[in-house]
């Protein structure tokens, strides 16, 4: 006897199962199911959450260590890998419950399967094996609606397979009890400098080899550059425009050969971290027989109310392609829901934020200068560095700038960049602002108190408007 | 010169009307006089003629929009003028200067294409139906507030599950002053409609199985119309039976004569006739009640509405000065009227200035109804099916023609026996049609 719902959602990934709740929340019966027994997917258990969670921990040990112009003197200073793992594991555990509890509170079930489409309404579950128990059993769900949320998987390289020991993915990079003497990075975007940048600050030597001219590509170059030059500081070669070209094994080391501007070189390392891009979990998931169109990658399009080619079925984050952004899938999941549940919801957002923890950290929202123009606007760029604030003096964090991107007509924000710290918790202000079709005006009259980081966007929209006060303004 | 043509006030009560065609895109030519648009109000839909000869340069509006009176709907670059890329707004927004004068001067409007409205303000737009695009911001540099958005559907109410926005409720973004053509009728966004609109479903139903019919144009006209008669008219419906068997013998050897004319020669000629008779009998009957200044308003005109079914909703074309003319000419008239409505051809003036009106359910018949009146008239007669039926003459049974007329009437001006006697007119003309000659 097959189970039958309003609503199933494949996938309890930071899209699945915030859809799921939205739409028990509108009265739909819902089921969410995930080929984990874990929720909260790939971000939870083996992405944002871990990598901050030891992220943050690298930042505390690398600023004792350079707290030593400030006074702060001691011996012996020890990182328990071990316990920073087990403390990576309880911060995940926690999160997990939590989500179980809500989905339980908002009367979502779950079901522990892969799914597999029988026909566009019907979707096979597989009970998936539990870690400390018994194995579901399959079960059959007819659902009036689908919500494909099964994101995406790190891809590896034709020469770089992983093997999960010695060439891995960040999966296994976060779950490391011990710190690589060498480590090789391959990939210089967002998930191999923010690894990179943590094992560094743990003490390894990091290499970093990215295909494109700069790191973080698509970033501004300015800020490519700043992070680049911070990165270098750290310890970690970056090598551009480079190329893996094979490895081969030594003793228990690999040596890989590069490919650089300078020339070709033999890199020796005890890992290496493919972070090359991610590819669509369609696998197994038999989106033909529900006749849902994937493109070329196998990234599943959707319109702007999150609908496949197929009405009833929906899909959200990752397997609908770039950027992998949790907090999009999250958004795209409640508009799905809502439009599932009948509520003229759209993805109509103006501006989606990015929040990179590099160090220093990257955000931004909205265009670029670049963009801007490119757009057809009159720019004028409000720019002001860290350095020129008393609370990032004080800090000790003076590395780093906002920009404010204004359109010269309408004075209105177009977009802002920040490098610096705390950068992923200054952008919202101004997604809002962005949103709210905000003058630089607004955020210059809006007083910010002191002394706080977020003055520098203050200070930026004024500087955007040529009536800075703590810096000379450009002419 | 750019110039904005603003959609005027085409018919006495009209506040808004429903772009249904463009007859012009942009980029076209278009001359003075020339038909551009077709505009579905509540009462009637008719084709507009340009004021300007140039180029069109902005359809303001989209087909199936509603737009306000006083809102403009195109912008043509008159003749000699280069066409602009960017309209003109006539309505400059309101601009609050924030800055002495050495900044540049207040910021225009966004530009085309570039909406500016909140999170917030978005997702009403997609509940109430709103296309921002077409919505012009009433807000700091041409933001689009709430209040634009639910100006834009008219006042209604937000669907299903949606908080209406605190604060100030809703008010047309044109001055009332404007729309106030018709002193006694009401602003459209008053409590009439809230009834109809469907309370937030608490559980969603699966998609296919519901679906929304936005509460517009003739539609919404009739329901407030209704509305406004039920809650205020005290409504009595008095029923008679009328022998027709002279009538229809009589319709029998006319029809021929008005064939030969190229006229259809249906009942209601007679059937207006005899209304028109009855109501010189009783002339209380032919009128309005002024609710505000507490008067009648008894007419010596006799315009007799005819209830009429289109596709999109029950219209009231009105036969005007209908004692002037003859049997034939009302014929006429009423085909004249019946193929104008069907094709959406009616003018504004044949469907306004009733006096009283008529509704006929036909053949469709039935036995009986009760009419509501056409506020604010106050009277309706119900004609229903002439069909044969046993009666007793001279103490025998006999077939005769015969009809039912249900008559409703607004009893703070109608006394029962008033309504009565007038019915009662009406069945003597009917039964003895000669005597409608006679009269005329």
């Amino acid at each position: 006897m097959a189970r039958e719902v309003d609503l199933l959602v494949i996938g309890a990934g930071p899209g699945g199962y915030v859809a799921a709740i939205r739409a028990a929340q509108l009265g739909l019966k819902t089921l969410l199911v995930d080929k984990d027994h874990r929720l909260g997917g790939e971000c939870l258990n083996y992405g944002c959450i871990p990598s901050k969670t030891l992220i943050f921990t690298a930042n505390l040990v690398h600023k004792m260590r350079g707290a030593g112009e400030m006074g702060v003197e001691f011996t012996g200073l020890h990182v328990n890998m071990i316990k920073l793992q087990q403390w990576r594991v309880s911060v995940i555990d926690r999160l997990n419950r939590g989500i179980e509890q809500l989905c339980k509170a908002n009367g979502v079930d779950i079901l522990y399967g892969m799914a597999s489409f029988v026909d566009p309404h019907r979707v096979r579950v597989e009970g998936a094996p539990a870690p400390d128990g018994p194995t579901p059993p399959s079960e059959e769900v007819v659902a009036g609606t689908i919500i494909v949320a099964t994101g995406s998987t790190p891809m590896d390289l034709p020469s770089f397979r992983f093997d999960r020991e010695t060439i891995i993915s960040s999966k296994e990079a976060l779950e490391l009890a011990a710190v690589p003497w060498d480590l090789l990075v391959i990939g210089g975007g967002v998930t191999g400098l923010e690894l990179g940048t943590y094992f560094a600050k743990m003490g390894s030597h990091v290499t970093v080899v990215e295909l494109l001219e700069q790191v973080l590509p698509g970033t501004e170059p300015e800020v490519a550059r700043l992070v680049t030059r911070n990165l270098k500081r750290l310890g970690v070669e970056v090598h551009v425009s480079s190329k893996v070209l094979s490895w081969a094994e030594k003793g228990a080391r690999l040596v890989i050969a590069v490919e650089t501007p300078e020339g070709r070189k033999e890199i020796e390392a005890d890992k290496v971290l493919v972070s090359v891009g991610r590819r669509p979990n369609t696998e197994g998931l038999n989106l033909a027989a529900a006749g849902v169109e994937a493109d070329a990658k196998g990234f599943v399009r959707v319109d702007a109310q999150m609908r496949t080619n197929v009405p009833h079925i929906f899909a959200i984050g990752d397997v609908t392609g770039q950027p992998f952004l949790a907090h999009k899938a999250s958004k795209e999941g409640i508009v799905a829901a809502e439009v599932a549940a009948g509520q003229p919801s759209a993805a109509d957002w103006k501006a989606l934020p990015t929040a990179i923890f590099t160090d220093p950290e990257v955000a931004t929202v909205g265009l670029d200068e670049a963009k801007a123009v490119a757009a057809g606007h009159d720019v004028r760029v409000g720019k002001v560095p860290f350095a020129a604030l008393g609370r990032a003096l004080a800090a000790g964090e003076t590395e780093g700038f906002v920009k404010v991107v204004m359109d010269v007509k309408s004075e209105r924000i177009l977009g802002v960049q920040i490098v610096g710290p705390d950068a992923s918790d200054l952008i919202s202000e101004m997604a809002v602002a962005i949103e709210m079709g905000a003058t630089a005006h607004d955020i210059a009259l809006t007083i910010h108190p002191h002394p706080t980081l977020p003055e520098a966007i203050m200070e930026a929209a004024e500087a955007a408007l040529g009536k800075a006060i703590h810096i000379v303004n450009r002419k | 010169m750019t110039k904005e043509f603003k959609l005027p006030d085409i018919g006495e009560g009209v506040h808004e009307g429903e772009i249904t065609k463009w007859l012009v895109k942009e980029g076209d030519p278009i001359k003075e006089e020339q038909l551009f648009v077709e505009v579905m109000t509540d009462k009637v839909t008719v084709q507009l003629p340009s004021p300007f000869t140039g180029t069109v340069l902005k359809l303001l509006a989209k087909e199936g929009e509603v737009v306000r009176v006083g809102n403009a709907i195109i912008v043509v670059a008159e003749e000699g003028e280069a066409a602009q890329p960017a309209p003109a707004p006539s309505i400059e927004p309101p601009v609050i200067a924030k800055e002495p004068a050495s900044v540049a001067p207040a910021a225009p409007p966004a530009p085309p294409g570039e909406i500016l409205a909140t999170p917030g303000v978005r997702k009403l737009a997609r509940e109430v139906k709103v296309d921002l695009a077409t919505v012009r911001g009433t807000g700091p540099r041409g933001r689009i507030t709430d209040e634009d958005v639910l100006a834009a559907v008219g006042g209604a109410k937000p669907v299903s599950g949606v908080t209406p926005p605190a604060g100030p409720a809703a008010e047309p973004a044109v001055p009332a002053a404007k729309l106030a053509v018709e002193p006694i009728s009401e602003p459209a966004a008053k409590p009439a409609t809230e009834p109809i609109a469907e309370p937030a479903a608490k559980r969603a139903v699966p998609p296919g199985l519901e679906e929304r019919i936005a509460v517009h144009g003739i539609r919404r006209r009739i329901a407030e119309k209704m509305q406004k008669s039920k809650n205020t008219a005290a409504h009595f419906t008095y029923v008679e039976e009328v022998d027709m068997t002279n009538l229809v013998h009589l319709r029998e050897k006319l029809k021929v004569k008005a064939e030969k004319k190229g006229t259809k020669l249906t009942y209601l000629p007679f059937i207006i006739r005899a209304v028109v008779a009855a109501l010189k009998d009783h002339p209380t009957l032919n009128a309005s009640l002024d609710d505000e200044k507490g008067e009648v308003v008894v007419k010596r005109y006799y315009n007799i509405g005819i209830a009429t079914a289109t596709d999109a909703g029950l219209i009231v074309p009105v036969v005007h000065d209908a004692d002037k003319t003859d049997l034939y000419g009302l014929a006429r008239e009423i085909e004249r009227l019946a193929e104008a409505s069907r094709t959406n051809k009616l003018t504004p003036r044949d469907v306004q200035g009733g006096t009283f009106s008529i509704t006929s359910l036909g053949a469709l018949g039935g036995i009986l109804a009760t009419p509501i009146i056409n506020w604010p008239e106050v009277a309706i007669l119900g004609v229903h099916r002439i069909e044969k039926r046993p009666v007793v003459r001279n103490d025998q049974v006999v077939v005769h023609e015969m009809m039912y007329l249900t008559c409703s009437f607004d009893h703070r001006v109608i006394d029962g026996h008033i309504g009565a006697a007038f019915v009662e007119s009406v069945k003597e003309y009917l039964e003895h049609p000669a005597l409608l000659f006679v009269e005329a």
